[in-house]
């Protein structure tokens, strides 16, 4: 069982890159949020937008993931932002859709109502619209996480960080002892925080949703 | 009503019985019935007696648990499923109309299992289209989603009767639709019915529908044990336990309006018309002459249009569009509709008389109050008669 | 019988209508429009004879064919292997085993593509075949699950009416659900091929070339206008790919739907 060996000798070391690696996804989901989320909300409240906001956020899921991160090595050089920009797009479109489907789902009656009772349109949106509309929001944000995570071990390529590295270490010494375990144990790291990250998402949406419509 | 005499009988139902899987009770417990050749046979019950589960056993849809089915003297319990059914239309209970098909390849959907030539079944689409009163040329290609839903559930009709099945389940086949074209729907299966002589099993919790459809009525309970089979009159008259009476209601007399349809009493026919094209004069001098203070103003396929009195043909100058006058002739009922819909058309009308027309909005005559009256009294006396005389003979029998 | 009332026939949103618009007019105008801009700003370029050595019409050319190659066979492979399986598993014999194969499908997203396809290719070993292999493996789970969704969302009273009228299981599946779910299966394979052209792109590590070629060469020897190239070539590519099975699918959908 040298499998069993490697992760004994190597639990540190992926421990550490498992620390990277979501470190490199909450940036770049954080990012994804500040510019998806406002996006949305321009979509939904200017319809003219809707198409182009919608559209553009499309083709970003279209493109290869390697195409992505690499395109913005020319501009940020090797290292982390790349892979952070690439990242951060790709993560764009299921939160802007989500926050457009989330805030159409608010009933027109809601609107209506706090438009009477003299609700200007950011007082509502942040009291009333975004809040109904959150739990919807928050499930485009998870599947972006589940989606970035696992776009994340591709990082390494551009020279980033996280577990993509011990996959490409194995990769290179393919052929050698024991690089198997490298791939092995990179990939199940990635499906481990994957499976964190959902967790996590499970208790935010339970903790972040107004309880009345829990 | 149709009256049918022969009393050849169409199914049997022996015992039938449905225990679905992990259920204690059986849904459908011991149920024995007969149907009789092109008699319309209606169970009635409310939500969960087991209807819908008493009808699908019939084509096998649900396998009984034990119990026989035979039809047209033909033991069909363990017969080969899908011949079966052929034979047998259904109209079920959410229309499922397949719509990714035309109207017409909806429509044809049997014929074409069963092999009939591309030619035979284009005429039988045309022909059923014309029968449920849907222009062929017009809908023939269309969706099921470009129809509205009176539309769609008359088609799910048609599409049962293509191959020509003697027997026509049929599952609350006007179920989701609005009043009005409720009642126009039901008519209009009235009316097909008295051409084609189906046997059919219908399937509604209403019973007002029930009693105006039915020629036997099969009141249910749960677990679909019958708490009493019998004809719409017999039990609104005399039904058989409170259960019955509780189900049929208050008002079980006004009930009784649904049972005679206006075909079937005295109408007027003798109300002057005229058209909007003749002369001013030619009008009024028809009205003078009949016993009617107005007369009815028909448009080119004699339909309805004003009701027009004689202060208005005299006020009225030459030239004056005829159309015009008087008042809208509202409150229009077909023949097979009942006194009960007659009543109600009749109370809200402009002339204080329902105007009868046909299929295709003919005018045929009016009915009053009067003869609406007429009728309940010569039903009440009929019905006492025959119920006095059945009393009698039970008793001369114990 | 009173006048028919009028056909109720939906009207799309305004808002979806431009977009379909925008992405009918706008995605060909917008591919071409990029890669012609590439091309003139490369062409502009005195090219080292670094850049020379891949820069070049055959290596272009032959890395876009080995990704047209990759991404054709494993999708074609993928469709014959997952429409059967997804069939198979909603027959009335397997249906209980559905919520249990989509649920493992679902958990199997989890597992990153890059790690899928380097364990895959340990095992069937390096170049095109275990490559082949690998992509298989990551895109089947789009085209299986959607084959299941797509039928099982099929109304359970049409499954009905059809067998009350004496269709067969078999002719219910053939005349009712199967046309019925040919939307969400096309849906499937477009996801399906979008992953493949992507994945692909990392092939170039397992020695089976591709366009990652070009873009990896870039990186490596850093050169930017390889890497563009690479990076245009590719994303047009996948653009495409989308567009046309867009297109197709919308006209390979049954009607009335
Ligand atoms: N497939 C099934 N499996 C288990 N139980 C069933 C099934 N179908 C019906 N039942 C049960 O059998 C009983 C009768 O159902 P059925 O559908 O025949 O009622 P119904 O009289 O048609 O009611 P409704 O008027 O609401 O249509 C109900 O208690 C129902 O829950
Ligand atoms: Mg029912």
């Amino acid at each position: 069982m040298d499998f069993l060996d490697y992760l004994s000798r190597s639990g540190d070391n992926l421990f550490e890159l498992s620390l990277e690696h979501i470190n490199l996804v909450l940036i770049s989901m954080g990012l994804a949020i500040l510019i998806g989320v406002p996006l949305g909300i321009t979509a939904h409240r200017k319809t003219r937008w809707n198409p182009i906001i919608l559209s553009g956020a499309g083709i970003m899921l279209t493109i290869p993931s390697l195409a992505l991160l690499a395109i913005f090595v020319p501009i940020f050089g090797l290292g982390a932002p790349p892979a952070i920009a690439g990242l951060t797009l790709y993560a764009l479109y299921p939160i802007i859709s989500n926050t457009v489907a989330g805030l159409q789902s608010v009933s027109p009656a809601i609107v209506k109502a706090s438009r009477g009772m003299g609700m200007g349109s950011w007082r509502r949106l942040a009291k009333v619209e975004l809040p109904l509309a959150w739990p919807v929001i928050i499930t485009g944000v998870r599947v972006s996480t589940q989606v970035v995570v696992g776009i994340a071990a591709i990082a390494a390529i551009v020279g980033g960080p996280g577990l993509g590295n011990e996959i490409f270490r194995g990769l290179r010494s393919l052929g050698s002892p024991g690089a198997e375990n490298l791939v092995y144990g990179g990939t199940l790291a990635v499906v481990i925080v994957a499976y964190l990250f959902d967790a996590a998402f499970i208790l935010i949406r339970r903790f972040t949703t107004p309880r009345g419509i829990r | 009503m149709s009256t049918n005499s022969t009393s050849e009988v169409m199914i049997e139902l022996d015992e039938l019985t449905k225990t679905f899987p992990g259920q204690s009770v059986p849904a459908v417990d011991k149920l024995s019935l007969t149907i009789q050749k092109g008699e319309i046979v209606v169970f009635v019950g409310p939500s969960g007696c087991g209807k819908t589960t008493s009808m699908e056993l019939i084509n096998r849809l649900i396998e009984p648990t034990s119990g026989r089915i035979i039809l047209e003297g033909e033991d069909v319990t363990d017969a080969q499923v899908d011949s079966l059914r052929r034979r047998i239309g259904y109209v079920i209970q959410e229309t499922g109309l397949f719509p990714h098909r035309t109207i017409a390849q909806n429509i044809a959907t049997v014929p074409g299992m069963i092999g009939w030539k591309k030619g035979r079944m284009d005429e039988r689409v045309d022909e059923l289209l014309g029968l449920i009163g849907m222009e062929p040329s017009q809908y023939r290609d269309r969706f099921p989603k470009e129809l509205s839903g009176g539309q769609r559930q008359r088609v799910g009709v048609a599409r049962a009767m293509a191959a020509d099945p003697p027997v026509m389940l049929m599952d609350e086949p006007f179920g989701a639709i609005d009043p009005i074209t409720r009642e126009r729907l039901q008519n209009e299966f009235l009316r097909l019915q008295a051409q084609i002589q189906k046997t059919v099993v219908f399937v509604t919790h209403d019973i007002d529908e029930a009693i105006k459809m039915g020629d036997k009525i099969v009141v249910l309970k749960e677990q679909s044990h019958i708490a009493q089979f019998a004809s719409p009159e017999e039990i609104l008259s005399s039904p058989a336990d409170d259960y019955v009476s509780d189900f049929i209601g208050q008002g079980a007399s006004l009930k009784r309006l649904n049972l005679t349809r206006i075909r079937d009493i005295e109408m007027a026919t003798d109300t002057p018309t005229g058209t909007a094209h003749e002369e001013l004069s030619t009008l009024r001098q028809r009205l003078a002459e009949s016993p009617w203070s107005t007369m009815m103003i028909l448009d080119d396929q004699h339909r309805p249009m004003r009701w027009v009195g004689g202060r208005d043909l005299n006020r009225a100058n030459a030239g004056e569009d005829i159309a015009k006058l008087g008042l809208p002739a509202t409150a229009t009922v077909e023949p097979q509709a009942t006194l009960s819909d007659a009543l109600n058309e009749l109370i809200t009308s402009n002339g204080g008389v329902a105007i009868v027309v046909d299929g295709s909005g003919v005018f045929q005559g009016v009915v009053d109050i009067e003869s609406i009256l007429t009728a309940v009294r010569t039903m009440r006396e009929e019905n006492s008669q025959f119920y006095l005389a059945q009393k009698e003979i039970s008793e001369a029998i114990d | 019988m009173a006048v028919a009332p009028a056909p109720v026939v939906e009207t799309e949103s305004k808002q979806s209508q431009t977009r379909k618009k925008l992405a009918l007019f706008g995605t060909p105008i917008f591919i071409i429009t990029v890669l012609l801009a590439t091309y003139l700003w490369i062409s502009s370029l005195e090219l080292d004879s670094i850049e020379m050595r891949v820069l070049n019409k055959e290596v272009l050319t032959e890395s876009l064919m080995e990704h047209l190659y990759l991404t054709g066979i494993s999708t074609a492979l993928v469709i014959l292997i997952a429409i059967p399986l997804g069939i198979l598993v909603t027959r009335p014999s397997l249906k209980r085993a559905t919520p249990f194969v989509l649920g493992l499908a679902n958990a199997g997203q989890a597992i990153p593509s890059f790690g899928l396809l380097t364990i895959v290719v340990i095992w069937f070993g390096i170049g095109v075949q275990g490559v082949i292999f690998g992509l298989v493996a990551y895109s089947t789970l789009p085209i299986l699950r959607n084959t299941m969704i797509g039928i099982q969302q099929v109304d359970k009273s049409l499954i009905k009416a059809a067998r009350g009228m004496g269709m067969s299981t078999r002719q219910v599946l053939a005349r009712v659900e199967m046309p019925l779910a040919v939307p969400v299966m096309l849906a499937g394979i477009r996801t399906a091929l979008i992953i493949n052209v992507g994945t692909a792109t990392l092939a170039t590590f397992f020695g089976a070339g591709g366009l990652g070629f070009v873009i990896f060469n870039g990186i490596q020897l850093n050169r930017d206008p390889v890497l563009v190239t690479g990076v245009v070539m590719v994303s047009a590519l996948a653009l495409s790919v989308d567009y046309l099975a867009g297109v197709i699918g919308r006209l390979a959908s049954p009607r009335g739907l």
